[in-house]
């Protein structure tokens, strides 16, 4: 009586140096051959089919149960469109879309979820922002496959943690908690930065400030921010400056439009307003606390210092400035004639509309723009791909004046990004 | 969005987009198809019993023209792209799919309305490349006459080959290099057993398989030996086993003979037929496509065919986890599962299938298996839970559990999928485990792993 083991090993040796073991199953009919290899392969055909017909279920452990989500997954339109995301379309409008879905208080499909977490875990840390959004985005699924997985420790990290997670955790776990804690209780986060502050070393309070851009900020927490102008770290004064300048409010945003206000003027005309504009003559020590930088390095040729000067004051002063002053709706501001200024008006408005997530001004100067508006450089044309990004795509034209084949690839380029949120943020309402 | 709303189209039930989009040859067509869905390159659309057409604003003087038979689906546009589908009639179809191709009750304009009769009046989906009767039927018969004589030839030289092996031992298999079994296969492709071919070139990877690769080889070694024997004395087997071994070694049978219900077993099954799963495999400058179905009424298994050259589409007509009420013709066989499609009528909806045990999945393989010993893919809808403890597998009510197949990768979706739960899973079941395709979530939907 043999074995499978036992044709295998003969197999493997060779039937002209060993024998042919007996088959437990009975040979087919007829005569067999007499060739020895022919009787093996007769026998290990036998057995193969017999071993694959009669082979015993196996046994296997299943993990525990994943707790039911209360959440509920988001439409099935939203889903394919999160697969081709994940495929590799629009890949960047990745974490507007978790936000979203986050924000509904819906889930990403199941199925999803080890792309979705793979996504996440290989662009950390460049945005950390993006492994929380798909942990709360995948819900419990994600808590229960990061168990499976070490590759996704990542979410459970984000996910609870506690207190332990702050005192006693590393950098990543310690951002994560504060992070959580800064979406769910801006305040409680504030005097948890507040009273860690002192202790902490550069770059930790830079981590403290991106906490604080990440989610809730309000002019509650200028007091901290504008201590925070004064600091020795280069780092740390020019986060503080950038979110003050995100706060129409603060005393750094009054500081701005006074300077900006100086620089730009509506005036009559023959044809009807205008706006005279003159930049700033230099930079001076209190422009530089406010983190007005002389701008070094990475522009273009053709912006001299003032020119860059005035752009960094236009990117702080709060939008308000111009409707309050000039007594003009967005629009209407933007409409008025600048000449060879419009370009610079038009990426350091955006700028300051992005900042101070403006969607009036966002939306204005998107049309602007769309309309054949003054997009001209090469800098205006990464100011609107970024301005189709961040505008609420329902006010947008998502359409362009201009017609035929001419159409600039920027203006195409902002059309196709706008319709594509447009038509994804819909879905996430079904 | 200025997108003119179309009216309620009367014509056939409108895709939505992801139907479209798995029409497309490659990535980059959906994109580019993508990128030309909107109005304005369209000055000229319409829709009407079945069909689209468009004409669209190119690079020349001349609109690209394009026509859509809904029904195949089918398509022809003036274009020169190579790719089929264009990105024309993708772009169309996109347009469609997003309601912006208006309901033309004038129908057709001249152009297209041409080529949609000529559709209409054909013989149906006639496979192209196939004619309908061979010339002359004394040659036919003394050609068929000289391949069988070629054939016998090559598999006694096979059968011979394969004995050297078992004589010889196949330790030497792990040293020897791809061109060992690529003579003896380019020697089955001269002998015109092509499926053969196939099968032996596919086992130059088996000693590099990992733990078991001898009793792998020695299996596949085996079988081969048993097709030999078998073919040697066709005359002595039943006629459907003798057309299983004939189908195994490359006799194939013409499609046009299979849908003219000329052979045994030929009457048409019609059925709401679930597509339960599909598998694309790229094979020596061949794409090729199992499509799994499974009639509703009839329970009876499927398997649709279809191959392409490497760069060229593969038939998209089928959705899975979508029901397709249609006549099946099936190819003769001791286990008849290879089928075509003679007629599709309006379909239905799709829904999950009813997934089975461990143990009725292995009782059904073990009754195949007894009708044609060489079967290795054998369509699996279980009712199973996934496990990775000891190794990767799924588990059903009873506790019985069938190992993944290795080659399927780590599976990941199918495991967030389930969450630990029970899913109705489709799937190819193999001697080497389960090749997980499709599996239903909660909302009963079709996701394809």
């Amino acid at each position: 009586m043999s074995t499978w083991q036992d044709l295998v090993t003969a197999s493997l040796i060779g039937t002209e140096r060993t024998g042919v073991p007996d088959s437990a199953a009975s040979g087919p009919p007829g005569p067999g051959p007499d060739d020895p290899a022919a009787q093996l392969l007769d026998r290990a055909a036998l057995m193969t089919v017999a071993r694959r017909g009669g082979r015993p279920a196996a046994h296997a452990e299943p993990p525990p149960e994943a707790e039911p989500d209360p959440s509920p997954v988001v439409s099935p339109a939203a889903g394919r469109r999160l697969a081709r995301m994940l495929g590799g379309e629009h890949p960047d409008l990745l974490a507007e879309w978790l936000a979203a879905a986050v924000a509904r208080n819906r889930r990403a499909p199941a199925h999803l979820l080890p792309a979705l977490l793979d996504r996440a875990r290989r662009v950390s840390p460049s945005d950390p922002g993006l492994r929380r959004l798909a942990a709360e985005a995948g819900g419990s699924r994600a808590g229960w496959l990061a168990g499976l997985n070490p590759d996704w420790t990542f979410v459970t990290a984000h996910a609870g943690g506690g207190q332990d997670a702050w005192r006693l955790g590393g950098k990543s776990q310690r951002r994560g908690y504060l992070a959580a804690l800064r979406t769910r209780d801006p305040g409680t986060a504030r005097e948890l930065i507040t009273e860690s502050w002192e202790a902490a070393a550069g770059p930790e309070r830079v981590m403290f400030l991106s906490v604080m851009a990440s989610a809730g900020l309000s002019l509650a927490d200028e007091p901290l921010l504008e201590a925070a102008l004064d600091e020795r770290d280069a780092e740390v004064r020019s986060w503080a400056a950038y979110l003050l300048a995100r706060l129409p409010g603060s005393a750094l945003g009054q500081r701005m439009a006074q300077r900006a206000l100086g620089c730009v003027r509506i005036e009559s005309g023959v044809r009807g307003a205008r706006l005279a504009v003159v930049p700033p003559a230099r930079s001076d020590a209190a422009m530089r606390r406010d983190g007005v930088t002389s701008g070094q390095g990475g522009r273009p040729q053709e912006r001299d210092a003032r020119t860059h000067l005035l752009h960094e004051v236009l990117a702080r002063t709060p939008l308000r400035t111009w409707t309050d002053r000039f007594g003009r709706t967005a629009e209407q501001v933007l409409a008025l004639r600048s000449g060879p200024w419009a370009p610079v008006l038009f990426t350091g408005w955006s700028r300051a509309a992005m900042a101070q997530s403006d969607q009036e001004w966002m939306t204005a100067l998107i049309n602007w723009a769309l309309a054949g508006g003054p997009t001209g450089t090469l800098f205006g044309a990464e100011t609107l791909r970024q301005l189709a990004r961040r505008a609420d795509p329902a006010r947008c034209a998502r359409e362009t004046a201009s017609r035929g084949a001419e159409i600039p690839l920027p203006i195409r380029d902002a059309i196709s990004v706008l319709r594509f949120r447009y038509d994804m943020l819909k879905e996430l309402e079904l | 969005m200025s997108v003119p709303q179309a009216r309620v189209s009367s014509v056939a039930e409108r895709w939505d987009r992801e139907r479209v989009l798995a029409l497309a040859p490659d990535a980059p067509s959906q994109r580019t198809a993508q990128s030309l869905a909107s109005g304005r390159a369209w000055p000229a659309t319409g829709a009407g019993t079945g069909a689209l057409w468009g004409e669209c604003r190119g690079s020349g003087a001349a609109p690209y023209r394009a026509v859509v038979d809904l029904s195949g689906p089918a398509y022809r546009c003036s274009c020169p792209s190579r790719k089929f589908p264009c990105k024309h009639v993708l772009a169309l179809l996109l347009l469609w799919a997003g309601g912006a191709v208006p309901d033309d009750a004038a129908g057709p304009p001249g152009w297209a309305a041409g080529w949609l009769t000529t559709r209409a009046a054909g013989p149906g989906r006639a496979p192209s490349g196939e004619s309908a009767e061979p010339k002359d039927p004394k040659a036919a018969a003394r050609r068929a006459e000289q391949r069988e004589a070629r054939v016998a030839s090559g598999l006694a030289e096979l059968d011979r080959w394969l004995c050297d092996q078992a004589r010889q031992g196949l330790a030497a298999s792990q040293q020897a290099g791809y061109g060992h079994w690529d003579d003896i296969a380019a020697r089955m492709i001269d002998a015109q057993a092509s499926g053969l071919a196939e099968r032996l070139r596919a086992l130059a990877s088996v000693p590099h398989s990992g733990a078991g690769w001898d009793g792998r080889l020695l299996e596949e070694y085996a079988l081969l030996h048993l097709l030999a024997v078998a073919y040697r004395r066709q005359d002595e087997l039943p006629p459907p086993l003798r057309e299983t071994v004939r189908s195994r070694i490359g006799f194939s049978l013409r499609q046009a003979d299979v849908l003219a219900g000329m052979l045994p077993n030929g009457q048409p099954v019609r059925d709401h037929w679930l597509v339960l799963a599909r598998r694309d495999l790229e094979q020596d400058r061949i794409r090729a496509r199992r499509t799994w179905l499974r009639g509703r009424k009839t329970g009876r298994d499927a398997l649709l065919l279809s191959f392409a050259a490497a760069g060229q589409p593969l038939d998209g007509s089928l959705t899975v986890g979508t029901d397709a009420d249609a006549d099946l013709v099936f190819y003769p066989g001791a286990v008849p599962l290879r089928a075509v499609v003679l007629a599709k009528h309006d379909g239905s909806d799709g829904g999950l299938p009813d997934g089975g045990s461990v143990a009725g999945l292995l009782a059904g393989y073990a009754a195949a298996l007894a009708a044609d010993p060489w079967l290795d893919n054998w369509p699996a809808v279980l009712q199973v839970t996934p496990a990775r403890a000891p190794a990767p597998a799924v588990r059903d009510a009873d506790g019985d559990a069938l190992p993944l197949h290795p080659g399927a990768g780590d599976c990941w979706p199918l495991f967030a999928l389930s969450g630990g739960r029970p899913v109705t899973l489709a799937g190819e079941w193999t001697p080497r485990g389960l090749w997980p395709l499709t599996a239903w979530d909660e909302g009963g939907r079709a996701v394809a792993l």
